[in-house]
């Protein structure tokens, strides 16, 4: 068995706080008064992590509102779908990610509709049983591997 | 004004989030290695399947049920009930304390009038629901013990909506009455037995038994149950917390006579208990060991030990722990026999800052060195995944194909779902 050395590790805590305290010590700097956190893609853009999931987007039923095969959507369950949101819903026995339409609700179903001529509209009649799972308030596309 | 939070059948409900398909089913969720129940649905309930039935035993008797059964998940159980935890904990206005991994108990304040503590719980139980997916059950009573009492009703009766709250005495004699004894929180197995015998049926029978008559038979346990479910609170936080003991157990895939295999699951319980120490802050006073050999082969040979060691010093450290296992393992071992299961205990649980280094350990320099050690381990597996970092006890002998086998590969988990909230690779598919 190779032998494995461990150095003596003693990772630097300190760095990861802000140097506000550092600068404090010895050199007053007229840019304290503006420091800020850096932006922080988990605390600006998830609200409400406990009830935000995460999804893979699957094929091209959305890509005429900019989602493709492979993007990941956040989906925040908390939210209560509006007509027009993009949202995932449970239909067939598979998740699906659609633009809800909630405009025939008074002529008795609402419809998910794709964003792709391609694809036909799923109407849903009876909206007693239909949920939405969660409403999509982004998604993320990798554009460099 | 205490209440209890719960989610309904845990796991099965943590599995349906990500497949609705499954709402309305009946659907169990299996212990590791897919040996027995360990969770049911309303639905698997109610077609008889016990907990803790083995899996083949339910199939020889529902061959017909379409049941569907699911390895467990911890990792994403784990995840779901955080979720739940943290809404709890926000919506609680009072003192929060989390009493097992989907359990917590909230304090209310006393002035709030009973339709404010339903519409709280209601409110609750809708808001868990719509975000997470997951159901939870809300009781609430004047005492654990009646909060408990009344998640009971929460949980049976959809008229309650959720939230059940024993309120007045009325009230509270009305519950007592119609929850048997052996339901009542606290009062364990034996208790039961012996209160049975001693012609009481219901809670409310014991409720209404003189103090005297409680402190004649029974120790001071049953009789704080006692004047719990007479209304006066006596069972703190603390005392609850330091009863709870951490364990890792598991039944193996097939049976271990060997010594050396033996002492490597152990070896891999103690680091999955230290590792749980360090992760809630805490350390163990006392290690525990047990092996146990297949009771459902009366033809073998039958043998089961326990045994336990104080600690010098409380410790959280990888080393110390599965050192100590390894001592104890060692003095109850027994040759020849075949060994179907084995855990690792930890008791006597103190929080971190308050060891004290025993003289006779040395200097506090050897804990803080072990310290170091257990930190760098823990974030170089945060970083390479999981036992990148083993130590040399945990390592199994080389499989067929020369490489080791790890821990995870010895389980059975044949119907595990993906972990969809803590893999990139696992998450749910959109089309």
């Amino acid at each position: 068995m190779d032998t494995i050395v461990l150095s003596d590790a003693e990772f630097d805590y300190a760095s990861e706080r802000p140097l506000a305290e550092a600068i404090k010590a010895g050199f007053p700097s007229p840019a304290e008064d503006y420091m800020r956190d850096a932006i922080d893609f988990n605390r600006d853009m998830i609200r409400n992590p406990e009830t935000t999931f995460y999804g893979r987007v699957s094929g091209d039923s959305m890509v005429d509102a900019g989602i493709g095969d492979g993007d990941i959507a956040v989906i925040d369950r908390s939210l209560l779908a509006h007509d027009g949101d993009i949202v995932v819903a449970y239909v067939n026995n598979e998740f699906t990610i659609k633009i809800l339409d909630l405009s025939h609700r008074a002529d008795g179903y609402v419809e998910l509709r794709p964003a792709n001529p391609r694809y036909v509209p799923i109407r849903i009649h009876n909206t007693d049983n239909f949920e939405v799972w969660g409403v999509v308030v982004y998604t993320i596309r990798q554009w460099r591997h | 004004m205490f209440a209890v939070c719960d989610c309904d059948n845990c796991y099965c409900s943590c599995e349906r989030v990500f497949r609705p398909d499954l709402n309305g089913r009946p659907v169990v969720v299996l212990s590791n290695n897919d040996g027995c129940v360990v969770a049911r649905s309303n639905e698997a309930k109610q077609l008889g399947v016990k907990m803790g039935m083995p899996y083949f035993r339910m199939r020889q008797l529902f061959p017909n049920a379409d049941i569907t059964a699911l390895s467990s998940n911890y990792e994403l159980y784990g995840d779901m009930t955080g979720r739940v935890m943290a809404l709890l904990r926000r919506a609680c206005p009072g003192y929060f304390f989390r009493y097992s991994i989907d359990e917590a108990f909230c304090e209310l304040p006393d002035d709030w009038p009973p339709e404010r503590l339903r519409a709280w719980g209601q409110a609750l139980h809708t808001d868990i629901k719509r975000g997470t997916g997951m159901p939870v059950s809300i009781g609430m009573g004047r005492t654990k013990t009646l909060a408990k009492l009344a998640s009971h009703f929460a949980k049976r009766y959809p008229g309650y909506h959720h939230a059940c709250l024993i309120d007045t005495d009325e009230q509270r004699e009305k519950a007592l009455a119609l929850c048997p004894i052996g339901d009542v929180w606290g009062i364990g197995r034996r208790n039961t037995a012996k209160l049975q015998a001693l012609g009481v049926a219901t809670a409310l029978d014991f409720a209404r038994w003189t103090e005297q008559r409680v402190n004649q038979h029974f120790t001071v346990t049953a009789l704080r149950t006692w004047r719990e479910l007479n209304g006066t609170s006596c069972i703190e936080n603390e005392k609850m917390a330091a009863k709870q003991s951490i364990c890792v157990s598991r039944s193996f895939d097939g049976m271990v006579d060997d010594a050396e295999i033996l002492s490597h699951h152990v070896a891999n319980f103690s680091v999955h208990v230290a590792q749980k120490l360090r992760r809630q802050g805490t350390v163990a006073g006392v290690v525990g060991v047990f092996i146990d050999t297949n009771r459902f082969r009366d033809d073998l040979e039958q043998y089961y030990n326990y045994a336990d060691r104080q600690l010098l010093t409380p410790s959280s450290s990888s080393t110390v722990i599965a050192a100590t296992a390894q001592r104890i393992l060692d003095s109850i071992f027994k040759a020849g026999r075949h060994y179907k299961r084995a855990g690792v205990v930890a008791l006597g649980l103190l929080p971190d800052n308050a060891i004290q280094t025993n003289l006779l350990n040395g200097d506090g320099e050897h804990v803080q060195r072990q310290r170091r050690l257990d930190a760098l381990i823990d974030r170089l597996n945060n970083i390479e995944g999981e036992n990148a970092v083993q130590l040399a006890s945990q390592q199994y002998r080389p499989g067929p194909d020369g490489k080791p086998v790890h821990f995870a590969d010895a389980l059975r988990h044949a119907f595990r779902s993906p972990n969809y909230t803590t893999r990139w690779t696992d998450l749910i598919l959109l089309k």
